[in-house]
């Protein structure tokens, strides 16, 4: 198991700064906190960022007039090397605030199952994150929509159930739900190839809404289809999985924005010791920006680190 | 601390004045993050509610009951009725505020 090696005995490895994302932000953050000697757990993934990657050109990088997104992404990694800062490549799904440390869930691997590690303090440096939620998702959360199917599996035996899965690795959740539930059906949001077991029914159309139906029989959800007048899906609940999630999703309780983190000048966020960097706390989305951003929010951690030594904290 | 409710019994909780009821499951990442958060809690407001833990896969009668979509919920009663209702992990500071404004 991959969460074995960050354990001891029964107790778990306690990092002092755990950063999430491997951009310009969550990389100067690495490096920062790494030169003032902390303990750091980097997350991310291994090519770094496929967006920097594929950056036809950068313009405005000091120091690195017009360098191609490949060439900036080779220099980070040799920079990274150079102070032998290694990458955990994981997916972080969930950030919990437990007062005196941060728990991080992880997705892991297909082998290792979900993933498990603890930090003093967290930067986010996740970037930003693109999709729109369906109209009726936010409103109907916990109330027939849900993000869990793990979480939420036990409350449908004997009931029915859509899930929407905008990847493949969402695959997995319905199967489990399928040995719950009365009966599943699976949305695909993507083009490949859907693998499920045959009691699944895969509908291959594209949702637009997520409703409330209050019939004679009782409250049931339904899922209206592009192109549909009325909805002619009808099930107990509606389970919407994404491979990203929204910042507050990411952190419960964290005060955010729109897709955004609120954070003062510190970088510091609304909960002690979590601090955000780059594009999750907003425009301009320039990478010079993400990695001044990295730059003070690993300072702000080591300096709440410090005060939280002293009691201060 | 936090009660185990066993056998879909609730009658303790809807007769007392305040009760404080977490629904949650033993496959459920956010339920476990929470127990710890509202253990601790529970010890903090001792006298002014009283704290129940519903596993939702053996009280599926409770769950439906309380019409429990997703978990973990906790919803607050006063003297047997629904006051507050909330769903997902929260850090300490915000849950005991909710808590306290509702109780």
């Amino acid at each position: 198991m991959a969460c074995a090696e960050h354990r001891k005995g029964s107790d778990m490895e306690r990092y002092d700064i755990a950063i999430i994302g491997t951009g310009p932000a969550g990389l100067e953050a690495a490096i920062t906190a790494k030169i003032r000697g902390k303990k750091i757990l980097l997350v991310g993934n291994a090519d770094l960022s496929t967006k920097v990657a594929k950056a036809h050109a950068i313009d405005n990088y000091l120091g690195l007039p017009h360098i191609a997104g490949a060439d900036l992404a080779a220099a980070y990694q040799k920079h990274l090397d150079s102070m032998d800062i290694q990458i955990t490549q994981d997916r972080i799904t969930a950030v919990y605030a437990m007062g005196d440390y941060y728990a991080l869930q992880g997705a892991g691997t297909p082998e290792s199952g979900m993933t498990a590690y603890e930090a003093s303090a967290v930067i986010l440096a996740t970037g930003v994150v693109a999709g729109k939620t369906l109209p009726g998702e936010e409103r109907f959360l916990g109330r027939g929509v849900s993000y869990c199917a793990t979480c939420d599996a036990a409350l449908y035996r004997g009931k029915t159930a859509v899930v929407i899965g905008y990847g493949s690795r969402e695959e997995a959740e319905a199967e489990f739900l399928s040995e719950v539930a009365d009966k599943v059906y699976y949305v695909p949001v993507y083009k490949e190839e859907v693998k499920l077991n045959d009691r699944i029914e895969i509908i291959r159309k594209k949702p637009v809404e997520i409703r409330e139906e209050k019939l004679e029989q009782g409250r049931k959800m339904s899922v209206l289809f592009e192109g549909e007048e009325a909805p002619s899906l009808l099930v107990d609940g509606v389970f919407v999985l994404r491979e990203a999630v929204s910042p507050g999703q990411l952190v419960p309780g964290l005060e955010t924005s729109g897709s955004h983190v609120v954070t003062d000048r510190s970088m510091a966020c609304s909960l002690p010791g979590c601090l955000a960097c780059g594009d999750i706390t907003g425009t301009p989305y320039q990478y010079i920006k993400s990695a001044g951003e990295g730059n003070v929010a690993a300072l702000s951690a080591a300096a709440y680190l410090d005060m939280k030594r002293r009691g201060e904290a | 601390m936090i009660k185990v409710v066993t056998n879909n019994d609730l009658s303790e909780a809807k007769n007392a004045a305040a009760a404080v009821i977490d629904f949650n499951a033993t496959w459920c990442g956010p339920c476990k993050m929470l127990g710890p958060v509202l253990e601790k809690i529970s010890d903090e407001m001792a006298g002014q509610a009283a704290f129940y833990g519903v596993d939702v896969d053996e009280n599926s009668d409770l769950a439906e009951e309380f019409s429990v979509m997703s978990i973990p919920t906790i919803v607050i009663l006063k003297n047997g009725e629904v006051v507050a209702q909330r769903l997902g992990f929260a850090p300490e500071p915000i849950l005991t505020e909710w808590l306290k404004s509702n109780l």
